[in-house]
């Protein structure tokens, strides 16, 4: 059975509708919206016209824009690696359920239960050059305080760190509940055969993980991508917009420069990034021969 | 053969000692947090630029901010947002899993164009569409009700994409099977998939729940008022530009990590289960 | 007596206009106003609504309180959506201009008697002549101190007369002797180390201005000598005398750290005075006014929250019985109560007179009526404010501040350009 079952519209129809039906109204129309308001500018008076191009044209002719994608690009071809391979580590050492395991487990998804705001509200406390608990450890072991969010050199890695410190719980849940899923008749025969520990994970289990993997690349990379509430609440994109990402600057369009048209076309090149990365990434998980 | 042993004993000691050291990694901020909610406010950052005992272990405690913090809006904006991510989490894996099931299951016309606009609906900053969303919202007469704060965040690209993903981890052979015995389609999809799919369930519905758990900005544009107040907007209310009330924040902060936790551990306990199930198959 | 009468009066209009309002109300529900508030504690914020409706049975209040970090996203999504929904809103004074040239607001300037407010309120609330919200609250920053760091150190206080306030120079010589950055101890800092209101006077001092008289162009000001002079000034303090402890841009934090006795002076808003008495019951306090340059002018930063109406409210006239009611002597009195802003009557500082009597409020009137300039009235000022913000707190950590000042007033011409019609 290469495809799935063939069945007509009729069948389909029901399983398709209840979901559809909620992401027509409630997200793609308002997505057309934005998409549309990409071409357009809004009057004073709140009335909307249409200027083509123009909110494009002056992105692309933007110093700011093309620092935002640099910094992005660059945030996110780290953090979206990193975060994976450190989940599927944590996923792999909790996988066996042994003794503790449980706690551990309940450990590492714990920072996924603080939200955004307040993980942004706690890493600025923590990671304070002057005050934070961070520094204060640093000093009495004789070691240099740093200035984390405040220095251009270490802010964008200090983001990495704090959205990987919420991040990699979440995604090793998705992984272990893959790794859950992988028969272990599998790894027995495999055994029998005598495959060692890497063997059967790179031969029996890998393959078996592409289709969770290939969900938690997409979902990762949208989810930072679409990241901005500690630059936001912590470093305004600063320090000398060293942590400018594109969400921020689209965020800062719409609700600082009041600037509708821009933040929309901000908006539209990241739905734009995001799937072609999407497509990239699941073309490169795609089952071969299956 | 004293090196097998040996050898294990050793890896099971780096296994341990790696998931100490990431478990503190995690926990530890998490844990300053909940004990500086127990702080008097005048020593919450008494102790923090020099590192000690003190920073770890509180030398006096207080009530205080807890007392303070269930004594306003808190119960009430934990009781609402459990209730909207509960509900949530029901409507919201009911409905993606079918569409998940017929993603992964069906061959059908058009299928990888719906497919791709269904990822679209989760890549696309949820601050650029909330002005049409609102005004929609308030078309359809839902402003401050909770069908305002559920009905938006029931259907899920994210979530249609991870059944879709996990489901084909049912052979199909199972499918074919059970068509022969003449079951229907919804059939196959509640009494074969569902039960076998445990562990994405229960995932979905975690992603369901944290995101409804954390919702900040939409709650407070399309359901503000005094009665649907949601556990994070009551969170941020103890911080204004003039003064921060850090432990009323804290002590908030910690109750909503606390009760968010629960899911977790029975999600734990889900987890063993359907190991157990799978292995005595 | 004169209350009395007062509240007679308001009640009698009250009855007024219930009487008029009856035939159109007949027995029908009643009217709601929709309220979009300040997320302060409820107990600030109930007692005022509470006398509202006492005052106007027939009208009920809808009040959304908002949090802080959310208050203009949030308003800035309602009142995108263009629909009569909140008929009120609080509105941060300075962005008077913003919602008024986008349509936000109601003229208020046939309802007001500008005569009762302070002179800095009316100039905050208005935009090219006309009042367009109205003043519920105004600020103004003094000088705190820790007497007993400096008496440590030998230092004579600054004394609280504001016609000897002590000057930039003099401060800087004092915290040097307060600092020792290896200790974390500091000898000064701004509450908002970052943000335009608290930091604008200092080049205000030297005579800068902070945007063009139309308020629609920035360069030749925010990069001229004035803002030059100033924030090198601000930068030393960080990077060259280190007496400010870097990068606390929440303006809380600072606030702590005063308390903690780790700061020496911190210039801050008067509300701080209560934060401080009720966290750190053991500091001794001392007050001084907002210093100037030596050869510079006292400037101080004012302006607060105000009152909005939305003019595509279906209830204008219960929405602006509202503003009579909270513009009220006595209603004034009882937010001053509950939250001790300066008070934007002339006649609460006159009849309550004993309640400003400390050293605090004797500043705080005088600069009210001699040294506030409130925040420059654009239609772009959350632009402005913004860009000029990114821009100090990229000062603060050490870049060149001629490059910084002038790429910022760049960006903020390039921003205002949408109001030029």
């Amino acid at each position: 059975m290469k495809h799935g079952f063939r069945e007509p519209w009729s069948v389909v129809a029901w399983f398709l509708a209840p979901a559809l039906v909620g992401l027509a109204l409630f997200r793609l129309a308002p997505i057309a919206i934005a998409l549309f308001g990409g071409f357009t500018g809004t009057r004073l008076t709140g009335e909307t016209v249409w200027v083509g191009l123009r909110n494009y044209e002056r992105l692309v002719r933007d110093p700011a824009f093309w620092n935002s994608i640099e910094v992005t690009l660059l945030f996110n071809v780290i953090v979206n690696p990193l975060q994976i391979l450190i989940s599927l580590g944590l996923a792999l050492l909790v996988l066996r359920p042994t003794r503790l395991v449980p706690f551990f487990r309940a450990a590492y998804m714990a920072p996924m239960t603080v939200s955004l705001s307040l993980t942004s509200i706690l890493w600025a406390i923590l990671l304070e050059p002057t005050m934070g608990p961070v520094n204060g450890l640093l000093r009495s072991l004789g070691l240099p305080p740093q200035p984390f969010w405040r220095s251009e050199d270490q802010a964008l890695a200090t983001l990495i760190a704090v959205a990987s410190w919420k991040g990699v719980g979440y995604w090793m849940v998705f992984l272990l509940a893959g790794l859950l899923l992988v028969p272990k008749e599998l790894h027995e025969a495999a055994m029998i055969d005598g495959a060692g520990p890497w063997q059967r994970f790179r031969w029996v289990t890998l393959p078996l993980m592409r289709r969770p993997l290939a969900f938690v690349l997409v979902a990762d990379t949208a989810a930072n991508f679409l990241l901005f509430a500690p630059v936001y609440l912590i470093t305004q994109g600063g320090p000398n917009g060293a942590t400018a990402l594109l969400m921020f600057e689209a965020y800062q369009a719409a609700f600082t420069y009041l600037d509708k048209g821009r933040a929309l076309a901000i908006s539209s090149v990241i739905l734009l990034v995001i799937g072609v990365l999407a497509v990239f990434e699941l073309r490169l998980l795609r089952e071969r021969g299956a | 053969m004293s090196g097998a042993p040996t050898r294990r004993v050793v890896l099971a000691l780096l296994r341990y000692s790696a998931l100490v050291l990431v478990a503190t990694l995690l926990l530890l901020p998490i844990y300053w947090l909940v004990v500086a909610s127990f702080r008097p406010a005048a020593d919450i950052f008494a102790t923090s630029s020099s590192f000690g005992l003190a920073t770890l272990l509180p030398e006096r405690l207080t009530l205080e901010h807890w007392r303070e913090a269930w004594s306003g809006e808190l119960p009430h904006a934990v009781a609402n947002s459990l209730f909207v991510a509960l509900s949530t989490v029901a409507l919201g894996v009911t409905v993606n899993s079918l569409a998940g099931f017929a993603f992964a299951v069906f061959e059908f016309p058009f299928k990888r164009l719906l497919f791709a606009i269904v990822l679209a609906t989760f890549m696309m900053p949820f601050e650029s569409i909330v002005i049409p969303l609102y005004v929609l919202i308030r078309g359809m007469g839902l402003t401050d009700t909770f069908a305002a704060l559920i009905l938006p965040e029931v259907a899920s690209g994210l979530v249609v994409f991870l059944f879709r993903q996990f489901f084909a981890a049912v052979p199909k052979e199972l499918y074919e099977a059970a068509r022969v015995d003449g079951a229907s389609w919804l059939q196959i999809w509640w009494k074969l998939t569902l039960p076998l799919s445990g562990p994405t369930i229960a995932t979905a519905s975690l992603m369901l729940f944290v995101h409804q758990w954390d919702a900040f900005f939409w709650p407070l544009v399309a359901a503000p008022g005094p009665e649907r107040v949601v556990i994070q907007v009551a969170v941020a209310r103890n911080v204004t530009l003039e003064v921060a009330n850090w432990g009323g924040l804290f002590a908030a902060a910690s109750t909503a990590i606390l009760v968010a936790l629960v899911p977790f551990l029975l999600l734990q306990r889900f987890y063993l289960r359907t190991v157990a199930a799978a292995s005595e198959r | 007596m004169t209350r009395l009468s007062r509240r007679a009066g308001l009640a009698g209009a009250a009855a007024t206009t219930a009487l008029l309002a009856t035939r159109p109300l007949r027995a029908q529900a009643k009217t709601t106003l929709k309220v979009i508030w300040m997320g302060w504690p409820e107990g600030q914020v109930k007692p005022l609504m509470d006398s509202f409706r006492a005052a106007r049975p027939d009208v009920d209040l809808q009040v959304e309180t908002i949090p802080f970090v959310q208050i203009f996203q949030t308003l800035e999504v309602r009142l995108g959506a263009r629909t009569p929904d909140p008929d009120i809103f609080i509105c941060d004074s300075p962005l008077t201009a913003s919602y008024a040239a986008r349509g936000h607001l109601l003229d208020l300037t046939p309802h007001l008697d500008a005569s009762r407010f302070t002179k800095s309120a009316i100039e905050a609330a208005s935009w090219q002549g006309k009042i367009y919200s109205a003043p519920f609250g105004s600020s103004c920053p003094v000088l705190f101190y820790n007497k007993k760091l400096l008496r440590e150190a030998g230092i004579e206080p600054p004394p609280a007369d504001v016609e000897r306030r002590w000057t930039w120079e003099r401060l800087v010589e004092a915290a040097k002797k307060l600092s020792d950055p290896a200790k974390n101890q500091w000898g000064f800092s701004f509450e908002q180390q970052e943000r335009p209101y608290m930091l604008l006077p200092l080049a205000q001092s030297l005579g800068g201005v902070a945007l063009s008289a139309d308020g629609l162009r920035a360069t030749g000001y925010v990069d001229g000598p004035a803002f030059l002079e100033a924030y090198t000034f601000m930068q030393k303090l960080y990077t060259e005398w280190k007496v400010s402890p870097q990068g606390l841009f929440d303006p809380n934090l600072p606030v702590e750290q005063f308390g903690n006795g780790k700061i020496a002076f911190l210039v801050a808003g008067t509300f701080n005075e209560a934060t401080i008495k009720n966290k750190y019951p053991d500091i001794e306090l001392g007050v001084a006014p907002y210093p100037r340059f030596e050869k510079g002018k006292a400037v101080t930063p004012t302006g607060a929250w105000h009152i909005g109406v939305n003019p595509r409210t279906r209830h204008q006239k219960e929405a602006l019985a509202l503003i009579d009611h909270f513009m009220s002597h006595d209603l004034q009195v009882l937010w001053f109560e509950l939250r001790p802003y300066p008070p934007v009557l002339k006649s609460v500082w006159e009849k309550e007179a004993r309640r400003f009597e400390t050293d605090m409020w004797k500043i705080v009137r005088y600069e009210l009526e001699h040294t506030a300039v409130p925040r420059p009235a654009t239609p772009g000022f959350r632009e402005y404010e913004d860009i000029l913000r990114t821009a100090l707190r990229d000062i603060t950590t050490g870049a060149d501040v001629k490059a910084t000042l002038s790429a910022a007033a760049q960006k903020i011409d390039r921003e205002l350009e949408k109001y030029k019609a």
